[in-house]
């Protein structure tokens, strides 16, 4: 009893200064959570737990790792030989990466299945298409590190995308090489984006990204405004608590993944070459090109787009514009909430149109990401066009046939279950 | 809504403690590799091996500093004048009988040495961690005017006698450290290592 | 939902896909798969790495007392049969080859092998090291055919010439095993973890779930 009085007036003591408790029940104790939460919605979390890991298990590397050309790659051997665990922290950190995006392109769908981008949710949005963003140019940089083959001539190529720019490309790409060519310059330079800038940004943007979902509340597989009824202490009548009710769910869907990803980490840990290529187990050499350079696999439906346009228009290059292209498939993600004149949010009550054009997104975002990795072929680089013109369909006729399609109406309540 | 009351309370308060304790357990566990790439690693300990010193043109009187594991280690070769002094000037001292752990079991006599006449000492002051300065002759110096010769360190004061123990009223608390050594022959003295035994 | 499961193994078996060229140069590779846990093969592959390899292709991201420790090897015979020049047991394991004098006598430098097998897998190498034939248009008078018109000479001859086929492969066998290894050293160690890490998560998932369902109960 003494201490329960003790613990609650030095609550009271921080409350009066901080808002402690309040900050712990909103985001967290108290967060109401929609009933009708599926499967789909435990992405988010894992996402946090995997950035934490990334974070802790990046610090360890870089207590170890030497950014330079000279001992780049040795380092790392150094790291998976001499120290301690050594192996274990960096089998994780790569697998982590591949997890992160595996994961944020769940949830990046989850949103797009259910209109979790639709108002009032597009700051919601932007902030997790900026992570996004981000996550890409960390798993760039990150790459690069190990100065393998692979990370040496994946740096040349993307580098070398920015020369294609008219006028300033050539310019703009050594500046950010910061040398003729990729040399030891460009990866001190990569790494401390790597290590510092980008985590923070990430760090920040997440922080945003999970403040103004807490704002405006989480959308549901129905995509009903909860908000609508609310019990006598205003909170939404069909949520629950997110402790225990959510985090019971969260932590067992840990379980499962943490099952997935240490099967990977301690028993595939190079992924088949798909988490760490083959070629990355030599050297970095300026002088000599790999046979198959193949980008990350999270990166294969853009690098795919990029092969797909190889024709010069209104008197642009092709290589411009198949870098313009790659460019535009990412961005275009952050205007979907106003390509989407649909009156309701969830794929569920959205009409035919929809529905089709939803799977053809993600038809084309597959067979693009196994076009990206196999080495191009004429009827390869005609698939990988045909779903590039799929890609975009689905984002660029959203506001056409959103608007004619019939949908079915949406319940006011969530169904009891 | 209203969540209804728990059917069985004590199940729940069961299976939810186990659940916690088994994470717990599990986050100790994850803690253990990131704990461990803090020792020294495999770089380290090559660079910490034992190191080899030929003493074989080592005069009397005269002293040498080998760096092992990146400090420096003093092997003095005592001069019979010295010796005397040595066994002479123990009132002055803090620990004169090496009663502390400061040197291997076999360092633990009057001279503080393995093979008499031959002095191995860690050059690390025991107050915090300077190099203390080899001042040999008995004569008068500026922080002693009684000096017996030994060793005197500039950061703190603290003033050490030829075998490396401590006098008594100086900031340092012990005596200089007798690292682990070994004679592979006579001229051949081996650093970070008490030999086969 | 059984429309992503069945675009997912569409996409999946797709992967299977190979080049159209081999994987080991001019032809298949040879049917092999690496046992790091025989502790003899491994020994032996170190001793004929040791005395016909390592002459000239340093495993220099490793150490001899890894290696040694690795392999049960007590240290000081090791560190008596094979460590061939002054350096010491902890040190990394890196040869004294005149680099300028091997790219003038073979034509190129021989590269490390430590992480050969990683890179071009085990398979690789023991097809290699069996595919080499008499070729009177190269310098040393025999070629390869998974590394074609490769600049190494044929340095286990005698040792073909002397085994019985069978005991050349096994040779071979011994000498990839021991790279396999030596390309990634805590393998063992790793998966003998990762069976734990997994039975445990296993139980902690168990119980979670009995969690979550319990919790679930409150919301019908």
């Amino acid at each position: 009893m003494a201490t329960d009085t003790r613990t609650k007036r030095l609550l009271n003591w921080v409350d009066f200064r901080f808002p402690l408790t309040e900050v712990f029940e909103r985001h967290l104790s108290k967060y109401p959570a929609p009933t009708n939460l599926n499967i789909w919605y435990l992405f988010g979390f894992l996402l946090i737990v995997v950035l934490a890991m990334q974070i802790v298990t990046g610090l360890w590397l870089m207590m170890n790792y030497t950014n330079s050309a000279e001992e780049a790659f040795s380092s790392v051997e150094y790291i998976m030989r001499d120290v301690e665990y050594g192996w274990l922290i960096r089998y994780m950190h790569a697998a982590g990466a591949s997890a992160f995006f595996a994961l944020i392109y769940l949830h990046m769908f989850r949103g797009m299945m259910y209109g979790s981008y639709q108002k009032p949710r597009e700051l919601i949005w932007l902030g997790g298409w900026f992570t996004y963003l981000i996550l890409m140019a960390e798993g760039f940089t990150g790459y690069v590190l190990p100065w393998g083959q692979m990370s040496f001539w994946a740096a040349q190529v993307i580098i070398s995308l920015f020369s294609s720019i008219p006028v300033v490309g050539e310019d703009l790409a050594t500046w950010i090489r910061g040398d003729y060519l990729v040399s030891g310059i460009t990866l001190s330079r990569l790494f401390a984006f790597h290590v510092v800038l980008l985590p923070i940004l990430l760090i920040a943007i997440v922080f945003f990204h999970i403040l103004a979902l807490h704002e405006i509340g989480s959308n549901n597989p129905d995509g009903i405004d909860v908000k609508k009824h609310l019990d006598e202490d205003g909170v939404p009548l069909d949520t629950k608590p997110f402790f225990p009710y959510d985090i019971s769910h969260d932590i067992f869907a840990l379980g499962v993944f943490l099952i997935i990803f240490c099967s990977v980490v301690f028993f595939f840990p190079t992924g088949g070459g798909y988490i760490i290529e083959y070629v990355n187990y030599e050297p970095a050499n300026p002088l000599s090109t790999p046979a198959h350079i193949v980008p990350s696999w999270y990166y294969t439906p853009f690098y795919a787009m990029l092969r797909a346009v190889d024709f010069p228009l209104f008197g642009l290059t092709a290589k411009f514009l198949g870098f313009a292209t790659m460019m535009a498939a990412v961005a275009i993600f952050a205007v979907l909430p106003w390509l989407d004149r649909s009156p309701v949010k969830s794929i569920k009550y959205k009409g035919i149109f929809s529905k089709t054009f939803l799977g053809i997104f993600v038809v084309s975002f597959f067979a693009l990401c196994y076009l990206g990795m196999v080495p191009p072929t004429e009827t390869k680089t005609l698939l990988s066009k045909i779903f590039t013109i799929g890609y975009f369909s689905y984002f660029l006729l959203m506001p056409i046939y959103t608007r004619i399609e019939k949908c079915k109406p949406v319940p006011e309540r969530v169904a009891q279950v | 809504m209203q969540p209804n009351s728990p059917p069985n309370p004590i199940r729940r308060q069961l299976l939810t403690s186990i659940t916690s304790l088994l994470g717990f357990v599990g986050v100790i566990f994850a803690a253990i590799p990131f704990l461990s790439a803090f020792k020294p690693s495999a770089r380290a300990e090559a660079a910490g091996a034992p190191v080899k010193v030929n003493i074989g043109k080592l005069s009397q009187g005269e002293l040498m500093t080998v760096e092992w594991r990146g400090m420096p280690v003093f092997v003095y070769k005592v001069s019979n004048e010295a010796q005397n002094v040595l066994s002479s000037d123990k009132n002055k001292l803090a620990d004169p009988n090496s009663a502390q752990e400061q040197q291997p079991q076999y360092a633990k006599n009057d001279t503080r040495s393995r093979k008499e006449g031959i002095a191995v000492l860690k050059g690390v002051c025991t107050h915090l961690g300077c190099a203390p300065k080899f001042y040999p002759e008995a004569i008068s110096q500026d922080f002693d005017p009684n000096w017996q010769g030994g060793f005197f360190c500039p950061c703190h004061g603290s003033k050490f006698d030829l075998a490396g123990r401590v006098y008594a009223n100086v900031p340092a608390p012990t005596n200089l450290e007798v690292p682990p050594h070994y004679f592979e022959s006579d001229s051949m003295l081996v650093i970070g290592s008490d030999g086969a035994s | 939902m059984s429309l992503l499961a069945l675009l997912a193994i569409s996409f999946f078996s797709g992967l299977s896909f190979t080049a159209s060229e081999y994987k080991c140069g001019s032809i298949e590779c040879y049917e092999f798969s690496a046992d790091t846990k025989d502790k003899e093969s491994l020994q032996r592959g170190l001793s004929a790495y040791m005395n016909y390899c390592y002459g000239c292709h340093s495993l220099k991201y490793s150490r001899y007392k890894r290696v040694a420790e690795d392999l049960a090897i007590p240290l000081d015979i090791f560190e008596q049969n094979l460590i061939f020049d002054d350096s010491k047991i902890g040190d990394l394991m890196q040869i004294s080859l005149n680099e300028s004098k091997a790219i003038e006598l073979l034509g190129a430098k021989p590269p490390d092998l430590t992480l050969e097998a990683r890179l071009r897998s085990p398979e690789w190498i023991y097809t290699y090291l069996d595919t080499f034939y008499e070729d009177s248009s190269r310098p040393y008078g025999v070629n390869n055919k998974v590394y074609v018109n490769v600049s190494m000479p044929h340095v286990l001859e005698d040792i073909q010439s002397e085994l019985s086929e069978e005991d050349y492969d096994r040779y071979i066998a011994d000498i990839t095993n021991f790279l396999t290894y030596v390309s990634d050293p805590s393998a063992e160690t790793r998966k003998q973890l990762g069976i734990y890490v997994i039975l445990f998560l296993l139980i902690f998932t168990a119980f979670a779930y009995l969690v979550y369902r319990e919790f679930k109960k409150d919301l019908k």
